[in-house]
């Protein structure tokens, strides 16, 4: 068993790491971590907006935003990824490709988990802040760009952490849309060897975790060090 | 330079503020006392607008403070605040905490605002701890930056909600002697507290509160030997016990 999964390492490493590239499309590990990033990356900012706004003291902003985080977390993303492949060509009038699908998808419904997770930053501070702030004349943007967001997302940093896990371990469903990413390597060595599914499926799932694990440490890490610091910042000012 | 009349307030059901009439005049330090839960922080607290009144009038050095064309940060940026907390931003050094609203409020040079705020340090006597951030300060050393961060601004007058009761006790004194200080420069101040010596050297006036009510208003003296309201006699004597 072992052997076949080195032999079969041997033979695949590329495919598994970097698709079909440079002779097709680019997919396999680097294109999952790709697209992971890339679907933080986008939607990291848009879920600060989208946090802001759910904590805004104005209902316009407030309560759109509100039933969008509600809905997001409420369908399970398989759903959306349907609705995504199959609406978002219709609306645009072309077709759009697996790996965009995907990003537009991932982007769309972390989005309202990174709001959910900027949000609590938001409101585990303590109320003096906001309050030290305003009384000194800045104003509810001001308050928020200089004083509450990056403390927020200082504190959140642990758990952004464990939304990238969530994000690497979802683009493995962009296999159900073609998206080229790692699972899909792993079906089409699968697909070439037939009689070894165990073996490739092994491969692929120490592959997910070990990924997986050594940013769990990242975030244990992080959430060491904010505990640290807020401890100091407890010991007086409490 | 702070004139409270007719001013009501009630969370939901329960009145926090009677009525209160009362001036603090330019360059007087008023130390305001009373029971725990008379409304001595709710009233502070309506001189920058951090609670709402819903009657009466609040009249800071000529504006008014509820009034309809009034702007809040303005007013709030002239009014100096000092939190029993501290309230310092933990993300930023003791510099940056100062020069802050300095930068962005007025939007003045940043090397001017720096030398203020280092003489402002300076007077605090927290000069040396320019680049420290506040989780590296002791309790007292965190409220003299706050004072510091408060008179960045330059107001006309400074409000301190028991600046000195989250403190250990070796560490108010520093805190008082700043405030003195304050005082002897003729910073007019409106401070809650229960420090009654403090109350004693510096106040010009004690205003006594109970209930939502100012129920004595009297100069240090005359209120600590003699108070007229009952309840301020039995308040006294517990502080004496
Ligand atoms: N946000 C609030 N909602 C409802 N009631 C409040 C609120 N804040 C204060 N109160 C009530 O208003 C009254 C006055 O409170 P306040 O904090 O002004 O008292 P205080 O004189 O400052 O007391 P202390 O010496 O304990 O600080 C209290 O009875 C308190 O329970
Ligand atoms: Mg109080």
């Amino acid at each position: 068993m072992l052997l076949n999964v080195i032999d079969i390492l041997s033979q695949y490493w590329e495919l598994f790491l970097i698709g079909q590239y440079p002779h097709g499309p680019l997919g396999g590990l680097v294109n999952t971590l790709i697209l992971a990033s890339l679907a933080l990356i986008i939607a990291f900012p848009l879920s600060v907006l989208l946090a802001v706004a759910r904590t805004s003291p104005y209902g316009i902003f407030r309560h759109p935003v509100t039933v969008w985080v509600y809905v997001m977390r409420g369908i399970p993303l398989i759903m959306i990824i349907f609705w995504t492949y199959f609406l978002v060509p219709s609306l645009i009038g072309r077709n759009i490709s697996g790996f965009t699908t995907m990003l537009c998808t991932l982007v769309l419904y972390q989005s309202a988990y990174l709001c959910e997770i900027v949000r609590g930053g938001l409101q585990s501070l303590p109320a003096g802040q906001t309050e030290a702030s305003r009384a000194l004349g800045l104003g509810y943007f001001r308050t928020m760009v200089f004083i509450l967001l990056p403390q927020a997302l200082y504190n959140s940093i642990p758990s952004l952490i464990s939304q990238f896990i969530s994000i690497i371990k979802e683009t493995s469903l962009g296999y159900i849309i073609n998206a080229q990413e790692m699972t899909f390597a792993a079906n089409q060595v699968n697909n070439q060897l037939l009689v070894k599914p165990f073996e490739v499926y092994f491969i692929l799932a120490v592959t997910y975790y070990l990924l997986c694990f050594g940013l769990t440490q990242l975030a244990q890490w992080f959430e060491r060090r904010i505990d640290t610091k807020r401890q100091g910042d407890a010991l007086i000012a409490t | 330079m702070i004139i409270f009349s007719k001013v009501n307030k009630w969370y939901g059901e329960y009145q926090a503020l009677v009525d209160v009439n009362a001036e603090v005049k330019k360059g007087e330090v008023v130390v305001v006392c009373g029971p725990s839960g008379s409304g001595k922080s709710t009233l502070i607290r309506t001189v920058n607008r951090l609670e709402d009144i819903q009657g009466g009038q609040i009249l800071y050095n000529g504006h008014d403070v509820y009034g309809v064309d009034s702007n809040l940060n303005t007013l709030r940026s002239r009014v100096g605040f000092v939190f029993q907390n501290f309230n310092l931003f933990p993300h930023m050094s003791v510099l940056d905490n100062i020069t802050l609203a300095p930068t962005k409020l007025k939007g003045l040079n940043a090397s001017y605002v720096k030398t203020k705020a280092l003489e402002l340090l300076d007077m605090v006597g927290m000069s040396h701890k320019a680049n420290a951030y506040p989780n590296q300060l002791s309790g007292g050393q965190q409220q003299r930056v706050a004072i510091a961060r408060a008179l960045a601004m330059e107001p006309p007058a400074m409000l301190f909600d028991e600046p000195t009761s989250a403190l250990d006790p070796e560490m108010v004194g520093e805190v008082l002697s700043v405030m003195k200080s304050l005082a002897k420069e003729g910073m007019t101040m409106m401070c809650v507290t229960h420090e009654m010596n403090f109350a004693r050297e510096v106040a010009d006036k004690v205003w006594f509160m109970d209930a939502g009510r100012i129920l004595e208003v009297a100069e240090p003296e005359t209120f600590f030997q003699n108070p007229t309201h009952p309840r301020a006699q039995s308040f006294i004597s517990d502080i004496r016990a």
